[in-house]
């Protein structure tokens, strides 16, 4: 208690130079809990940014001609559709947001056009709450490509009639620059019809998890294992480019995380060190009255943690409060999920000052080691 | 009863400009109830024997006993209990811990005992010492009389059996130098025992002995 109650009164007494090394710890804790709160906010953003570009696998069926899959555009083989809800119902797949599709070249008015039936997407079970991708065509509608739109005089609510059916514009695309301006897309279950093709497709879109790294040998394994008899391919640049953005989000963030945890370690123990400079005489008779090193060191290490306690308390406030300020205007899809990290405050309180302790620690060595006859023989 | 007893106390200091003796081989008996004062000129290291005696400078070689304990052959732990229960210290600069009061000052000494912090028995000291109205003061906002009757009633919260005394007087005006004194000899009369080192020849009118230091040689 009493040791306490000396603590308090020196740092009362010497105000100033606790509150520098506070604000060095509510700084650090400040940051490092605002990055990491904004952080999980631009990992939702950047997922849904990434989202945004679209799938980045295609599940074929296997011994499909890559090269004139990939001049078509589409697989000249075809599988069941009962593939896409069996990878929907298989629980814990990396992958999730499937959507079948069937694609076939016709031509319609001496025009070639790619007629894309695609099923509103089924999502695996335990991201049913997600956000679906892709196009959802009612029965009786579709979608029409820019390229083809604009040959043949197509606007919404006007019709086209392919391979004698009458589908209803629903939406004319924007210009693409990729085969998509060719493509007439309508529901998977009529274009199966009209081609002839019930229950069969010739595609699985799938969108990978963001994770870093080569991924795809375990998850063509984790694929082939609920469906056998297809190929999985990876859409490269779209992965590469998720991947790359996030690491370089997260190695942005350790850097400047580090960098100002080491700063701020460096200047709490200079603080203590000037602490323990100016305390030289208090020591002397602190240890001439008969205090022990044990109770000299209490009082520079518990310096060190309540400063460290104080900050890592006042740091995670501070830094929330400037993560939800600031996070709204950074994170424009997002901004609903910039939520207090309330789950980084025991951390917080436990990490602060232990690291603020350590700081301290060489200036607590210094303490008790000094001689208390040189400096009472001082005066 | 002697209380201190130093056998061939040398002590030797290595500087830049080589080696200090500071005590050469001192020999000292000092029976208890006594009040001995020690002269010198500075730099005899008079302070040093004072600490020496106090268990707080490791003499390079001789045998130092305290109430007939041997103050360097038992643990540093030990030996800080040892000087919290029998030996009341005294200072020049008075080195009162700034950011406490007078009473908290006064009684700090008694945390390192048994029993609970005696903040009664500080203010007890300290009325003693006319310092009722001074109690919830800083140690700047004391005079430099105040402040030495403050660090007087630290030495003496715990009933030592000795106390030491380094230059006591040396800030102090003649009339503060004079009760300052009288304190040391108040504590003298009730059975204590008193060593002071100092240049004031006022100690030799309070003192039964007076030890001329020299050269580390008394």
């Amino acid at each position: 208690m009493w040791s306490l109650r000396m603590l308090l009164r020196e740092i009362t007494h010497r105000f100033p130079g606790f509150l520098l090394g506070l604000l060095a710890v509510v700084a650090a804790v400040a940051l490092y809990v605002g990055l990491e709160t904004m952080g999980r906010a631009s990992y939702t953003e950047t997922k849904r940014l990434m989202r945004n570009l679209g799938f980045n696998l295609l599940i074929i069926p296997e011994g499909s001609d890559m090269a004139d899959f990939w001049a078509a555009d589409f697989a000249d083989s075809d599988m069941p559709e009962d593939y896409v809800r069996r990878l929907a119902q298989t629980p814990g797949m990396s992958a999730d947001h499937y959507v079948a599709t069937l694609q076939k070249k016709v031509l319609h008015q001496g025009h070639e056009i790619l007629l894309t039936g695609i099923l509103p997407e089924r999502s695996a079970i335990d991201a049913a709450k997600k956000t679906p991708m892709g196009f959802s065509i009612a029965p009786g509608e579709c979608y029409v490509g820019h390229a083809i739109a604009e040959s043949l005089g197509l606007e919404p609510g006007g019709t086209i009639t392919v391979l004698g059916k009458e589908l209803t514009v629903a939406r004319r695309l924007l210009e693409d620059g990729s085969k998509q301006d060719i493509r007439i897309y309508a529901h998977l279950h009529e274009v199966q019809e009209l081609l002839g093709m019930e229950g069969r497709i010739n595609a699985i879109e799938a969108l990978h998890c963001l994770c870093v790294g080569d991924a795809l040998p375990a998850l063509k394994q984790e694929i082939t294992k609920v469906l056998p008899g297809t190929h999985v391919t990876e859409l490269r640049n779209i992965a590469a480019a998720r991947s790359q953005t996030r690491a370089m989000v997260e190695q942005h963030v350790e850097f400047i995380v580090a960098t100002v945890l080491v700063v701020a370690a460096a200047w709490i123990a200079f603080l203590a060190l000037l602490n323990v400079r100016e305390r030289r005489q208090e020591i002397g008779i602190l240890r001439a009255l008969g205090f022990g090193s044990s109770h000299i060191a209490a009082l520079f290490l518990g310096r060190a943690l309540l400063m460290g306690l104080l900050g890592a308390l006042l740091g995670f406030f501070v830094g929330t409060a400037v993560a939800m300020h600031y996070g709204a205007g950074m994170f424009k899809l997002t901004f609903a999920e910039v939520r207090p990290s309330y789950d980084l405050l025991i951390p917080t309180l436990l990490v602060a000052p232990l690291i603020a302790a350590l700081a301290g620690l060489l200036p607590t060595v210094i303490a008790i080691s000094q001689d208390p006859a040189v400096v009472l023989r001082e005066e | 009863m002697t209380v201190i007893r130093l056998d061939n106390i040398t002590k030797r200091y290595r500087g830049r400009r080589g080696e200090v003796i500071a005590l050469d081989a001192v020999n000292l008996a000092v029976r208890e109830g006594e009040f001995v004062a020690i002269r010198g000129p500075s730099g005899s290291g008079k302070s040093t024997l004072l600490l020496t005696i106090a268990g707080m400078i490791h003499p390079t070689a001789g045998r130092a006993l305290v109430s007939g304990t041997d103050i360097y052959g038992i643990s540093g732990r030990q030996r800080a209990r040892f000087r919290a229960a029998n030996i009341g210290f005294v200072f020049q600069m008075f080195h009162l811990v700034p950011y406490l009061s007078v009473l908290e000052n006064v009684a700090l000494p008694t945390v390192l005992l048994p029993g609970r912090l005696r903040s009664h028995k500080a203010h007890e000291l300290l009325e003693r010492f006319g310092m009722a109205e001074r109690l919830d003061h800083k140690p700047a906002e004391l005079s430099t009389g105040e402040r030495q009757r403050t660090a007087v009633a630290r030495a003496l919260i715990n009933h030592p059996r000795l106390l030491l005394a380094d230059e006591p007087t040396g800030n102090l005006d003649p009339d503060n130098s004079i009760q300052l004194f009288e304190y040391l000899a108040d504590f003298h009369r009730q059975g204590g025992t008193v060593v002071v080192v100092t240049h004031d020849p006022l100690a030799e009118s309070y003192a039964q002995r007076t030890l001329m230091l020299s050269a580390g040689r008394l």
